[in-house]
């Protein structure tokens, strides 16, 4: 059972014999009391041949490693370098996470290059390329330029995501704070009128309420502040309201019903009930009448 | 002052995809000592190659073997009489990707960097000497640049060797991706080069086409499965001389007290309102 033992995967359904699928069930109860058996699909694979020969590697390597000067070869070997200490994510070593399998190939290059430069600067070869040596780059200097607009690009956007964000964490604080300060004023208008109401009852003697109004200025006072954008009649809302609401057009409806007969509206009883008084000053000042006239005509001479 | 006349002949089989045709390209853009042949027939033998190296007077070779247009399978061999492997190639990003801000000179030197793993296994060991001598650029060759600004890392994980190549930013260690990026799968280690006998065989390893038909008979395991837990179920079920009888007769007149009266059962005595 050695590729079982290697795979840890075992296959069912093949026709077996009966005494090869009693071990088989046998193995798997162990290995399964074990903790060795992971979830997912069991499968035999078919025995393979093992071929180490060590023997044979380490003359091969002796025969054909050509012993070059370090300069030659220029390699090095290294464990990763100690991570940030914010970074540490050891005990993790899994394939799987990306994220901490390139954080340990960056370290092991860094560490690398930690080891390296040093002694190539000892052996007198340059690192850094100095700022006016211009030769022919790996990757062109367009594809550099598509690169960085893509990271610009990236940053553009993170930075529209945040501004979005505060914008509506703004609006939102704005909303409470608009809704606390019309809250302030129905309570201080509730006040009000019940302090005056206390005066007006005699419960309250001192009449220095008054004195703590606050000053007019909120509300707006010229016709040019009321006719903002809040308090504008929409005329076009007033006439669709006079032609539609409240059941529609007067104008060709029933002039003789029971409630056009009955309405006294039009009907002033004052005009027709007064008794005859003093005629009032203007009165006086009319001018007399022709026979009046004609008789103080001559008089006046 | 150029002693080390190592030359690599890169190129590959016909049926390559895009990605490996990419690859292959990086890599010669990378290694100046490289040379680059046409692409080659799968039909011929592999130690035809050997011949294509002698007439091109390289004494490396890397050799992308495409197939099913789907795998792609690289040896790296030392051509007249040394060791060859083969790995299958997994995981392969080009340098042109987007996401690789890095940059180097063409052609400048790399350091290379290994893991503490490859130290430990005799494989490992002849993969390092044989990695070292294909990749790492001569000193003073004409078409190098005198700067060392990149570093190789070739790390094992998984039993898999992961290569990525790094830009040199600043002395103090702070590095930038330049690609490619690739994962390498030891197949088999041969004495010669491109056959011979095996030195190493990875036990580890499963072909892609058998990985595909491991997938492709998960369904035909369905019915497999239900005809075994049928079966097991039979058996757990008892025979008939071990399990109770049951006379049906029984629960006619039972009656339960209020109190004890749970579910749907409570509606017999209590009305919902």
């Amino acid at each position: 059972m050695n590729n079982l033992a290697t795979d840890g995967k075992i296959l069912f359904g093949r026709e077996e014999s009966s005494a090869e699928e009693t071990e088989l069930f046998r193995y798997l109860q162990e290995a399964f009391a074990a903790g060795r058996l992971k979830p997912g699909l069991s499968v035999e694979l078919p025995a393979k041949s093992q071929v180490n020969n060590v023997a044979g590697m380490k003359q091969k390597l002796k025969e054909f490693q050509n012993n070059l000067e370090w300069i030659e070869r220029l390699d090095l070997t290294n464990a990763p370098a100690p991570a940030a200490p914010g970074m540490e994510l050891e005990g993790e070593d899994d394939v799987h996470n990306d994220f901490t399998r390139e954080l340990r190939f960056y370290r092991q290059a860094q560490a690398s290059v930690l080891e390296g430069i040093p002694r190539l600067q000892a052996l007198d070869i340059q690192t850094k390329r100095p700022e006016d040596y211009f030769a022919e780059m790996a990757k062109s200097d367009d594809h550099m330029k598509r690169v960085r607009e893509k990271l610009l690009e990236k940053q553009m956007s993170i930075d529209r995501r945040e501004k979005v964000r505060k914008q509506r964490d703004l609006r939102k604080y704005g909303k409470k704070v608009q809704q606390e300060v019309l809250l302030k004023r129905q309570k201080e208008k509730k006040e009000m009128l019940e302090s005056v109401k206390r005066y007006r009852k005699g419960q309250q003697d001192k009449i220095d309420f008054l004195n703590d109004l606050d000053d007019k200025s909120e509300k707006p006072r010229n016709k040019q502040q009321r006719d903002n954008k809040k308090n504008r009649i929409n005329k076009k809302r007033e006439f669709k309201n006079k032609k539609f609401g409240f059941g529609g057009q007067k104008k060709r409806s029933k002039m003789n019903t029971a409630s056009s007969a009955g309405d006294m509206s039009d009907f002033n009883p004052r005009l027709h009930q007064k008794k005859a008084g003093k005629p009032k000053a203007k009165m006086a000042n009319k001018r007399p009448g022709k026979s009046k006239r004609m008789k103080n005509k001559n008089k006046k001479r | 002052k150029w002693t080390n006349r190592n030359r690599v002949l890169v190129f590959s089989s016909r049926g390559i995809s895009y990605r490996g045709r990419h690859l292959m390209n990086d890599l010669r853009k990378l290694m100046p000592h490289s040379k680059s042949e046409s692409k080659m027939d799968r039909k011929d033998q592999l130690f035809v190659i050997n011949e294509i190296c002698e007439m091109k007077n390289c004494s490396k070779c890397v050799y992308f073997e495409a197939k099913k247009k789907e795998d792609l399978y690289m040896w790296m061999s030392n051509c007249p009489r040394g060791p060859s492997v083969k790995f299958l190639v997994e995981n392969v990003h080009t340098m042109s990707e987007l996401k690789m801000t890095g940059n180097c000179l063409r052609g400048s030197r790399p350091l290379l960097s290994f893991d503490q793993d490859f130290d430990k296994e005799p494989h490992w060991k002849l993969l390092k000497e044989l990695i070292i001598q294909i990749f790492g650029t001569p000193n003073h060759h004409p078409k190098s640049q005198p700067f060392v600004d990149h570093v190789y890392t070739f790390s094992i994980t998984d039993n898999r060797v992961w290569f990525r190549n790094y830009q040199i930013l600043e002395e103090d260690g702070s590095l930038a991706e330049i690609g490619p990026r690739f994962v390498l799968n030891p197949i088999k280690m041969f004495d010669g080069s491109f056959g011979g006998t095996t030195l190493y065989q990875n036990p580890k390893y499963v072909s892609p086409n058998e990985i595909r038909r491991m997938y492709r008979s998960r369904g035909a395991q369905k019915y497999v499965h239900r005809l075994n837990a049928k079966k097991s179920y039979e058996i757990r079920r008892g025979t008939g001389d071990n399990t109770y009888k049951s006379d049906p007769t029984d629960e006619v007149f039972v009656t339960i007290r209020p109190e004890d009266a749970e579910g749907r059962d409570k509606n017999t005595f209590f009305r919902n309102t």
